[in-house]
């Protein structure tokens, strides 16, 4: 009898053994991520507005989502959003291409110039948020010296016109994440089979049909996942935008996730601010499930 | 018995210990007080005088500096969560209403009967319009914003472009007294490269005069405009907003007259920019902060030394008097969370710095601060870093005239979004996307939206009791 017990405790303790060692992690996953998660949702039907004092929540059913359809802001940081996407990640693709394409080539000092391109990646985005400012300056900013240089009399109004504000942001985005999408560019270019490109070299294919059927359908997963990447970063920026325009003039350069930190944290407004949150997490998982999709396809293929 | 005596002695000597360790030289324990304010050189005040405020009230101060932008979320988030994270806050005074009215502040009232904040010598509109909520005593001034005119005097008494001047304008140049005239000497003093500026040539351009383009405060330029032309926020029967009534309007029309006189990139602008186009002698005239007079008199920061004047902001011409109001933006006000654990204490250092130090703190170069007290501008030798004792004269009489037809942001919860959308629509109006009437028209539809979202008789209710007391002090029409 009393052997039987030990048996069955000893059984018992065996089985929970594994849950005891999970049990730590687990409490802090519900803590930090779990549970902000839900909470956030919860508060994304609710009404929280702290700039009039309201201490707690009340259940406000879909009224904050839809506020969302009849605010111009809101449509509007979508576009500029859309735009740094589409052009930024864009220029960044095509440039880190290209100048991964140009270090491939065996040169002299090609590792040093590697290093350099990779710098402005590793400067502390604040940092680079306040140099481009001062590039920008329309009276001091030596970008305009040199454009005055090359006879673009007076310069260009970067940061202070709603054409220019949104693109001042791009090239500065662009300047610091390209060197990003080189180096995973310029490392699956290395990873391509050298036979390849020799076979094409017997069978006379020129630059271009080396570049369009071998180099880039061989390098296809590894831009998707450089782009999804950069889709997924530039999706949250918010860095630049602060330190050059905070959003100006007017909402012209106002990115989605300055919209979303307005709302929650200059103006109170929990509830709504949830309520964007999750809209951006909608259009991310719809991206990234898209990308992930060709993604599978490729391998697949 | 004998170790039983000592033993009752160490102890009693070691209790003696840690009682003389917690206090102060008069007796009473030492408490420690959490000061949250913007980071900075004005937060130095509660440095220097941390000894004298243990010894004479036995508080020790723990400093928490937040950026400047970020003073009022941190501020905030305490107060609604009731952590009584603070003892002596820091705040921006168009938060007051909200803070005040939310119940997050102590009433100062009792305390002020016992220990004087001496009110009675702080200029009216700083007193009135940022201290006091519904004619209760809610916090005590630490910084005396108020923006005024800036002008370079050298240039507006060269004998040579005042000639050319009369002579286009057919009256004399001097520092604008109305917004029509502050468009005209823009435009008069407005200069590409290698034209002549009193007499000598330029080697980059020069402006008429440059304004606060980012969206935090440009409200601020076109509400100098829109009070002097006798503009208020909302309808006071109806809560509805009168910004978009013709003084709205005709003041937004007067800012854009003034742009193409202005740097190009002006709706980038922001303080800093602000402030060096004009120290660097590139622009004619700006309206500013008055923390602005004092850098220009320190040969460090500023090219034009010797070369400023100060003038109350343009206004209109009413009965052939010139009606002028200069809005009060920034500021910085010192009060007591009502969750504080030891209030008296929190007052006593409060009260100091308004009243004993505040001469001192707001004279020197070392702080950002500026004068707020009828005895500030009574003391031009305390302002030592003007070149001239006269200097100092001019600049303290045009801040205080600036003070005293002061005009307040609006101080009700949701200041930063009604401010937000108002910046927004006037920034589209100056970039011409809209017209100056349609661009008020949808911010006063958002002004809407928000004052029903906050509950309009709530918002009411509050407004009215400012207005109240701001018409008791003489200060509203």
């Amino acid at each position: 009898m009393e052997e039987n017990r030990r048996a069955s405790f000893s059984f018992n303790l065996e089985k929970q053994i594994p849950l005891l060692f999970v049990l730590p992690c687990l409490i802090v996953l519900l803590a930090v991520s779990v549970f902000p998660f839900l909470y956030s949702l919860w508060l994304s039907f609710s009404k929280w507005e702290l700039g009039m004092g309201q201490r707690s929540p009340t259940f406000a059913w879909f009224s904050n989502y839809a506020r969302l359809f009849s605010d111009d802001r809101f449509w509007g940081s979508m576009e500029n959003m859309a735009e740094v996407l589409v052009f930024g990640v864009g220029a960044q693709l095509l440039i880190g291409l290209g100048v991964a394409l140009l270090l491939n080539r065996p040169f002299r000092g090609r590792s040093w110039i590697t290093t350099l391109f990779l710098l402005p990646m590793m400067i502390c985005p604040v940092v680079v948020g306040c140099n481009w400012k001062m590039i920008y300056h329309y009276s001091y900013g030596p970008l305009n010296h040199i454009l005055g240089l090359i006879g673009v009399e007076g310069g260009l109004n970067w940061l202070g016109s709603s054409d220019l504000a949104l693109p001042s942001i791009i090239i500065a985005d662009t300047w610091e994440w390209m060197p990003f999408v080189m180096i995973v560019l310029l490392a699956g270019l290395q990873s391509i089979p050298v036979e390849l490109y020799e076979a094409a070299k017997v069978d006379g294919a020129s630059r271009w049909q080396v570049f369009w059927y071998i180099t880039l359908p061989s390098l296809k997963t590894i831009i998707i996942i450089v782009v999804l990447i950069r889709l997924m970063d530039t999706f949250k920026l918010f860095d630049l935008v602060t330190l050059l325009t905070q959003g100006g003039p007017a909402s012209a350069s106002e990115t989605i996730s300055y919209f979303n930190y307005l709302t929650g944290f200059k103006f109170f407004n929990m509830g709504y601010a949830a309520a964007l949150a999750y809209i951006q997490l909608a259009i991310i998982i719809i991206i990234a499930s898209v990308f992930l999709r060709f993604l599978k396809k490729e391998e697949g293929g | 018995m004998k170790r039983t005596i000592l033993k009752m002695f160490i102890g009693v000597a070691l209790m003696g210990c840690l009682i003389l360790g917690t206090t102060s030289s008069f007796g009473a324990e030492v408490v420690t007080l959490t000061v949250i304010g913007d980071a900075g050189h004005n937060l130095k005040p509660f440095e220097w005088y941390a000894p004298i405020f243990k010894e004479e009230f036995g508080v020790e101060l723990k400093v928490i500096g937040v950026p400047f932008g970020e003073l009022y979320e941190k501020e905030k988030i305490e107060f609604v969560a009731q952590t009584g994270a603070f003892d002596i806050c820091i705040v921006y005074p168009k938060y007051i209403g909200d803070f005040a009215g939310a119940g997050y502040l102590m009433n100062l009232d009792e305390y002020a009967g016992k220990l004087s904040p001496a009110m009675d010598d702080v200029a009216p509109g700083y007193r009135d319009f940022y201290c006091k909520v519904g004619g209760s005593l809610y916090a005590v001034p630490f910084d005396g914003d108020v923006l005024s005119l800036y002008f370079r005097k050298d240039l507006l008494e060269n004998a040579e472009e005042k000639a050319a001047f009369k002579k286009e304008f057919g009256y004399d140049l001097k520092a604008p007294a109305t917004w029509d005239e502050h468009v005209e000497v823009a435009k008069f003093f407005t200069r590409k490269a290698g034209e002549k500026l009193a007499g000598e040539t330029l080697k980059t351009p020069f402006y008429g005069t440059a304004f606060y383009g980012q969206r935090d405060q440009i409200y601020a330029w076109w509400g100098n405009r829109f009070a002097s032309m006798g503009g208020v926020y909302f309808d006071e029967e109806t809560m509805k907003p009168a910004i978009n009534s013709k003084a709205g309007v005709d003041a937004l029309e007067n800012m854009k007259a003034v742009v193409p006189y202005c740097p190009p990139d002006v709706l980038a602008y922001g303080y800093e920019e602000l402030k060096d186009i004009f120290l660097n002698g590139d622009a004619a005239m700006v309206v500013q902060w008055p923390c602005v007079g004092k850098k220009g008199a320190d040969p460090n920061q500023s090219k034009i030394v010797g070369k400023v004047g100060l003038a109350p902001v343009p206004g209109v011409k009413k009965d052939g008097e010139i009606y002028s109001r200069a809005m009060m933006p920034c500021g910085r006000i010192l009060s007591i969370p009502a969750d504080a654990k030891h209030p008296w204490k929190a007052y006593q250092v409060i009260q100091w710095l308004t009243v004993v130090s505040s001469t001192a703190d707001v004279s020197t170069p070392l702080t950002g601060l500026d004068p707020y007290r009828i005895s500030h501008f009574e003391t031009p030798e305390a302002f030592e870093m003007f070149p001239t004792g006269e200097d100092a004269k001019i600049y303290l009489a045009g801040i205080k005239a600036n003070m005293s037809s002061g005009y307040p942001e609006p101080p009700i919860p949701g200041s930063m979004e009604y401010i937000d959308a108002l910046a927004v629509d006037i920034t589209r109006a100056l970039q011409g996307e809209k017209s100056a009437q349609q661009a008020l028209d949808d911010a006063a539809a958002e002004w809407e939206n928000i004052t029903e979202r906050f509950g309009r008789e709530r918002q009411q209710k509050l407004y009215q009791g400012l207005v109240a007391g701001w018409r008791e002090a003489g200060l509203w029409e």
